[in-house]
């Protein structure tokens, strides 16, 4: 069809590649979609806390990472983790080896940058509740930690929601530049393949097709999630 | 002195005395030894910035990663636009295509669109008997512009849709054809609301320029990596700063910029 040719794809060591590849994108999408949301809760809750140096110091943070090159930060990440003195001398050879692996460093690096997104997106979520949820909250008797529990957070989770299902996707689209430092992700045994048979087009083609059927997937299941969750007058319940 | 300082102001502080931390820190480890790197940076960064160890003519580097910038910005606006006004028509002939194409484009990764585009367009078309080449350059435009355009169709779609519906009623009420009413009505209260998503768009597309660095054209990335091959493992560090913080310069005002139109944009209640 079109002159495309997938003759290689019966080959049982290109489907494994695939399959590891899949994996291994999955594997490091969640371990930085887990610490983003968790680097996003931390920030958010140490803005609430209205320090300003503390506020100043998370700003920087998502500043800085929003606004560079996720792929720059990996490549930083990568080259010079190692040299600035994180090594490990090798008990068997004696050779200094870096303490972080290329998946490591990559996990560091988008945690980082998801965080930062995250972050913001918690922030937003928290500054657009309304304040007379709170004020009838607090007449109510709730004290402070309650209030957070079973009135704020449910709320800002639902406010959060659609950006969250945009860090989240936009993080698993951003783990395809981890295959420049060399993590064996999809992209990575892509680049594999098409050194072994040249189809280069097919592919590029294929591993496209798959990640957007993975992100479609992640979107589908969070605006399932979204709906679940609404309540009238939030989000989808509006 | 504490209490005339407000909750903003302290923080702006904060941030100024960073800065000054961090230059007094490059100052320290310039002068233990560090300046000898920096050096080397010096050296580089007419090359880094325009491609050219002398600065000029520009054929490469940061300055053509912001030309790359422009030119697909330009392609995805004008792309965008059609496919944003395609979403939003009532014939589920172009409303339904459009749709998925929009949401083809907005869930694949950048990286592979990129690839994608790399080998799926050939290296010159003929076109009525006139050969128009598609040098890297062009194709890593392409490359960018397509997701970029996907999202801009997204932002037209909720600044068209986020219009009250009384707008549309008071239109037609009066006689307006749905063309009319998209001209002298909708489009331009949703064009002002359009203008923080644009600028959010354009700084996220000058960050994904980086990856452009695939199709080889001679971006700052390539650049940096075929001058890191020339030098010492410790001023790698040194180099990749300076990158980060060329990036950082120029888009981090922009999207300051953005932030603060879309405050202003938020006021009009309509």
């Amino acid at each position: 069809m079109f002159g495309l040719d997938y003759s290689w794809l019966a080959d049982s060591a290109y489907q494994q590649w695939l399959l590891m590849g899949v994996l291994n994108t999955l594997k490091l999408a969640a371990i930085s979609s887990i610490a983003a949301m968790l680097i996003g809760m931390l920030g958010a809750l140490g803005l609430t806390l209205r320090l300003f140096w503390l506020d100043a110091l998370i700003e920087l943070f998502v500043e800085v990472f929003r606004n560079t090159p996720p792929l720059l930060q990996m490549l930083f990440a990568y080259f010079t983790l190692s040299t600035l003195g994180l090594k490990v001398t090798d008990p068997s050879t004696g050779l200094s080896v870096p303490l972080l692996s290329a998946f490591a460093c990559a996990s560091i690096a988008l945690s980082l940058f998801g965080g930062a997104l995250a972050i913001e997106a918690f922030r937003s979520g928290i500054d657009t509740m309304p304040r007379s949820i709170i004020e009838a909250a607090r007449s109510l008797g709730y004290g402070r930690w309650a209030r957070f529990w079973r009135i704020e957070a449910p709320i800002a989770a639902r406010i959060c929601l659609p950006s969250l299902t945009n860090i989240l996707t936009n993080l698993f689209k951003t783990t395809s530049q981890a295959s420049v430092i060399t993590v064996p992700e999809l992209m990575y045994y892509a680049g594999q393949i098409y050194n072994d048979t040249f189809r280069t087009l097919e592919v590029m083609l294929l591993v496209l097709v798959i990640y957007v059927a993975l992100v479609s997937i992640l979107t589908f299941a969070m605006a399932r999630l979204e709906a679940f969750m609404a309540f009238p007058g939030y989000g989808k319940g509006h | 002195m504490d209490t005339l300082l407000s909750y903003e102001d302290k923080k702006r502080a904060v941030l100024i005395i960073i800065a000054l931390f961090v230059v007094v820190w490059v100052a320290l480890d310039a002068m233990a030894g560090g300046s000898v790197y920096w050096q080397r940076v010096l050296i580089r960064l007419p090359l880094l910035l325009t491609g050219e160890g002398s600065g000029w003519p520009i054929t490469g580097g940061f300055v053509l990663n912001i030309l790359l910038s422009l030119a697909s910005m330009l392609l995805a606006t004008l792309l965008g636009t059609f496919m944003g006004l395609a979403t939003l028509a009532k014939s589920p002939l172009v409303r339904i295509p459009a749709f998925l194409i929009m949401n083809f484009l907005r869930n694949s990764p950048w990286l592979v669109l990129l690839f994608a585009m790399l080998y799926i367009l050939p290296f010159q078309v003929r076109v009525f008997g006139f050969v128009i080449p598609f040098p890297p350059f062009v194709k890593a435009v392409i490359g960018l512009a397509l997701p970029t355009a996907a999202n801009f169709s997204e932002v037209i779609r909720g600044a068209v849709q986020s219009i009250h519906s009384g707008q549309w009623e008071a239109a037609r009420s009066l006689g307006y054809t749905t063309s009319q009413i998209y001209r002298h009505v909708i489009l331009p209260q949703a064009l002002r609301r359009m203008i923080p998503g644009w600028m959010n768009l354009y700084a996220l597309l000058m960050i994904a320029t980086a990856l452009a660095t695939v199709t080889g054209i001679q971006d700052v990335l390539t650049i940096l990596n075929t001058s890191l091959a020339m030098e010492s493992e410790r001023v790698i560090v040194y180099f990749y700063l300076t990158i980060l913080f060329l990036f950082f310069a120029y888009c981090y005002p922009i999207a300051l910029l953005a932030r603060r139109l879309e405050r202003a944009v938020k006021g009009d209640n309509l």
